[in-house]
């Protein structure tokens, strides 16, 4: 409650010590950060460790969680130079061809990572067939709006239809920011009471406890 | 079951198929429509402009490859932007596998064999360059050229390493970094992701803290953005801009409105506008690949409407708006 408080009205204070404060606390928080990545790995490393251990439901996949984890920080930081290993961005140019860790990374998690997000396009499509129907008033609304948004965004739009692009600027300019902005002061309004809540201690979820 | 009903009841890897047709046909017969750039992406582009040696800017790399089809042209037209320009970049990463993104950003920038590339010069390259005392943009390539160095065919120019960019990367809690960097830049970054100095780079020289930077452009595919606009914008004034997923940019326009982002590019069509505004400006004789995705953008976007079309026709005309629910395979 202390550290909350504090840390609200150093913001307001432009006083040099307030200041060296915050200083202070720059200093501390990367550092008890860097304690969460060690309780992350830890974590991680026991859960699937007792999933193979236990031979539990798709346990082979544990392996493809726990190598991976292990091998990328051993290329980067652990093998030598001279057999791939460290990060090509850090070299500074004293080396000019990719390690294991930057092949891995361009080649593996970056196309993985990718994959996973393009396949939005196909359940998209397949959603859009089965279930976008001019059921009522609104979901025609609704309807019209995304067809009107979707030709503006794109250059075709402006072919069928020169209004198209203005329609949807405007559709996203005004109603779209209007309804925004409402969700976004709500959030706030959320989000400030729940801190105030978390400061004070009325809420102790956080802690573990029920909170009462 | 009536013929409408067994439309509806497609097969849907039917569809998958379709849309996979479409999404890769357009990459062999480009259709090259023109893009009009909106006044929101407009907006960074006129800003740019106005910058130059003197100035400096912040590119975070704010996002993962999950959504480097969008945001991967955003950064690269920007740093493009800069570089033709000469404007010192801080280019930060506010997630690890950003600086990743980021270094590949660069190295599509640099390669020899494309159009329009830049040439890099590493920091310990043109040590002597510095030895002499130029800290000035043109006077360090001045020396350099002196020094016996000329520009390649198809080469743009050099980015000096130090001078034109610092590289900076990851930190972790990065929205401390933020906070951070509004006092001192180095109080973070001590050193650049090479382990070269930032103290010792010219363009920090003029450029100490966030306070002294011109404008932050956060490529984001999360809520990142949000934190240069909090501890940025609101704490010390900064500009910020946005380039942000085409999901996400609807979320942003409040921004835009109230005057805290001086502009956003919303989705590969934000990007593409980008691009098609720097070849209008002469800085590149070729489109990016946002341009050439806006292609199989607008044949998908085109297949999804007449698929939605087709499903309300055959739903209305089936009598099917009556029944409960479909039989079949959903």
């Amino acid at each position: 409650m202390v550290g909350g408080i504090l840390f609200i009205i150093q913001y307001f204070i432009p006083h040099q010590y307030s200041q060296t404060l915050f200083d202070y606390y720059m200093e501390w928080a990367p550092v008890i950060a860097a304690f969460a990545l060690i309780l992350g790995v830890g974590s991680l490393t026991r859960l699937h460790s007792h999933k193979i251990k236990r031979r539990a439901e798709n346990w082979q996949y544990s392996y493809a969680a726990l190598i991976p984890l292990f091998l990328m920080p051993f290329f980067a930081l652990v093998l030598p130079e001279s057999f791939g290993g460290g990060i090509l961005s850090t070299m500074g140019g004293t080396r000019t061809t990719q390690g294991v860790f930057d092949f891995a990374y361009m080649n593996i998690q970056v196309p993985i990572q990718a994959t996973m997000f393009s396949l939005l396009a196909f359940y998209i499509a397949s959603a859009a067939f089965r279930a976008f129907r001019a059921k009522s008033a609104l979901a025609t609304v609704l309807l019209l709006t995304a067809v009107i948004v979707m030709l503006g965004q794109v250059p075709v739009g402006d072919l069928i239809g020169k209004w198209f692009p203005k329609i949807g600027l405007w559709i996203l300019r005004y109603p779209n920011t209007a309804a925004k902005r409402a969700i976004a002061l709500g959030v706030g309004f959320g989000i400030l009471a729940t801190q105030l809540k978390i400061i004070f201690g009325v809420e102790r979820n956080w802690l573990g406890g029920a909170g009462e | 079951m009536n013929i409408w009903e067994k439309m509806l009841n497609l097969d849907r890897r039917w569809i998958f198929l379709l849309i996979g047709i479409v999404c890769i046909v357009p990459f062999f017969t480009p259709l090259g429509l023109a893009i009009l750039p909106s006044s929101e992406v407009a907006g960074i582009y006129d800003y740019m402009e106005d910058l130059g040696p003197q100035s400096a800017i912040f590119v975070g790399f704010d996002y993962e490859p999950g959504t480097d089809a969008e945001n991967q042209p955003m950064g690269i037209a920007i740093l493009r932007h800069a570089f033709a320009r000469n404007i010192p970049v801080f280019i930060t990463a506010y997630q690890p596998l950003g600086q990743g993104l980021a270094s590949m950003a660069i190295d599509v920038l640099t390669d020899e064999t494309s159009d329009d590339y830049f040439e890099y010069v590493y920091w310990a390259d043109w040590a002597e360059v510095r030895e002499q005392g130029f800290t000035a943009r043109a006077d360090i390539e001045a020396a350099w050229i002196a020094a016996g160095h000329s520009l390649p065919e198809n080469c743009r120019g050099w980015v000096f390493e130090g001078r034109d960019v610092a590289f900076l990367g990851y930190l972790p809690v990065f929205a401390l970094a933020i906070l951070g960097m509004t006092n001192s830049i180095i109080s973070q970054y001590p050193q650049d992701v090479a382990g070269n100095f930032v103290e010792e780079m010219p363009m920090y020289q003029d450029h100490k803290s966030l306070r002294d930077v011109d404008l932050a452009v956060t490529i984001a595919g999360s809520s990142a953005c949000q934190s240069w606009v909090t501890y940025g914008r609101e704490k010390i004034g900064l500009p910020v801009a946005f380039g942000v997923t085409a999901v996400m940019a609807t979320d942003y326009y409040i921004f835009i409105q109230s005057g805290q982002i001086i502009g956003q590019m919303g989705g590969l069509r934000g990007a593409a506008e980008y691009e098609t505004l720097l070849m209008e400006g002469g800085y590149c004789k070729v489109p990016g690949t946002a341009f050439i995705g806006m292609d199989v953008q607008s044949i998908a976007h085109i297949f999804i409407i007449l698929l939605v079309v087709v499903g309300n026709i055959a739903f209305f005309a089936g009598g099917l708006n009556k029944k409960s629910k479909l039989k079949g395979r959903r």
